[in-house]
């Protein structure tokens, strides 16, 4: 049995053919916006899926503009339904962009096949996606450094302050903290609190790569 | 000295490209745009403060094309320095295929409208990368049906041990890349429809582990 993800945006037709398309299909799990269009595509998806005898349920995203929650909530989602499900497939072609683009990543970190409807023909594309497992491109102690940024984001921590709080030497977690700054990973920003002072911080959305 | 490329997906509207030009510095610009973006009064008044700026056309309504055009684009760029995309203008299509490519090659990938918002990507993480050398031997290797056994040979006479070998296409199998079937009582490999897939998109030939 198939669990069909999809993000929904005005147009229930960029949906409807994965629906119809899905062998086995179980179960329809869709998030749309709060905007009133969409829950009016949201109205017509919950109608179709009724008429075919289809579970659905869609979730209102509060923030359709905020990349980083989306994914966080759509991931969550992904991994319930995983957790009882055989197969989980994923249609990203409506909603926002930031919305697509946060099931993309969902998608790859994820390993789910997904898929795009062509606006004009509503046919259906698959995409070239295999599972990135970017935790693995990082060594254990780079994993850990980063982890514990993630974690304590709401901390300030210099490089000397990270050094102690994970009892390395603070040549050695310069050493990590190049490597992940080198990948994007962490950010150097000034303390508010003292100009002369670099503080470290993850960048936006690490916490989805390090779980 | 390095040269910082900046790839960035257009429409008709130059405004969801001029915030990205201010943000993110770069040294050299690249559009990608539909034919019309580049006969667009937008696309003039960019090229009057951008002379230099290369066009790269695409179908902006085909995912593959587009993909094919901003990976190709990202890894030219890549030979002079490092690349960031600007996935904000365009068709849904093309600034899709714009992420899904920065995701591919390990290159960031932001969206600037008119706020910043970076893309958690590890820069310099490729696709080839999930890859072993003997996993990158078999894809290259596998183009239709072939015995199991005659693989395994050709991937030793590559430099690997036979465990690797078969390891490998182990794994490749539970991703779901290759098939093993049995006909006539001898086990055979096949590329599945995702590896075809995928093939196009892994660009350079990952090196032996």
């Amino acid at each position: 049995m198939t669990v069909l993800f999809g993000t929904l945006g005005w147009r229930p037709q960029s949906l409807i053919p994965s629906i119809r398309s899905t062998e086995g299909l179980e179960r329809v799990v869709f998030y749309h916006s709060d905007h009133a269009k969409s829950r009016d595509a949201r109205g017509k998806i919950m109608e179709f899926c009724r008429s075919l005898g289809v579970a659905a349920t869609g979730v209102e995203l509060s923030d359709a503009f905020d990349l980083i929650q989306c994914a966080i909530r759509i991931r969550e989602g992904v991994r319930k339904e995983r957790a009882s499900t055989a197969d989980v497939r994923f249609n990203i072609a409506g909603g926002t962009r930031l919305m697509s683009s946060a099931a993309l990543l969902v998608c790859i970190l994820e390993g789910i096949p997904a898929t795009y409807v062509h606006d004009d023909t509503y046919r259906e594309i698959p995409l070239p996606l295999l599972r990135l497992t970017y935790g693995e491109a990082l060594t254990a102690k780079q994993r850990e450094v980063l982890a514990f940024l993630v974690k304590n984001r709401d901390k300030v921590f210099s490089e000397t302050g990270l050094a102690r709080a994970l009892g390395v030497h603070k040549a050695t977690m310069n050493h990590h903290l190049r490597r992940l700054e080198a990948a994007g990973a962490v950010e150097r920003a000034k303390d508010p609190a003292d100009g002369r002072r670099l503080i470290l911080r993850p960048a936006a959305g690490m916490e989805l790569l390090v779980e | 000295m390095p040269e910082r490329t900046l790839i960035a997906t257009m429409g008709f509207d130059e405004r969801h490209v001029l915030p990205a030009l201010r943000l993110l510095p770069y040294d050299r610009l690249v559009l990608v745009g539909s034919r019309n973006t580049f006969v667009s009064p937008g696309f003039r008044r960019l090229r009057s403060l951008e002379p230099d700026l290369q066009a790269v056309r695409v179908n902006a309504f085909d995912f593959g094309e587009c993909l094919e055009s901003v990976q190709e684009s990202v890894r030219l760029a890549l030979r002079n320095g490092p690349v960031r995309i600007s996935a904000t203008g365009g068709t849904k299509i093309l600034t899709m295929a714009a992420v899904l490519a920065a995701f591919q090659e390990g290159v960031d990938v932001w969206y600037c409208d008119p706020n910043p918002v970076r893309l958690p990507v590890l820069r310099g993480v490729r696709l080839a990368a999930a890859f072993s050398g003997a996993e990158g031997s078999i894809i290259r290797l596998l183009r239709g049906a072939m015995p199991l056994d005659s693989m395994v040979h050709t991937v030793i006479e590559a430099g690997f041990a036979r465990r690797t070998a078969l390891a490998a296409i182990h794994t490749l199998a539970g991703k779901g890349l290759v098939e093993i079937a049995t006909r006539d009582g001898r086990a055979i490999l096949q590329p599945s429809p995702r590896l075809a897939l995928i093939r196009a998109h892994l660009g350079d030939e990952p090196e032996k582990a």
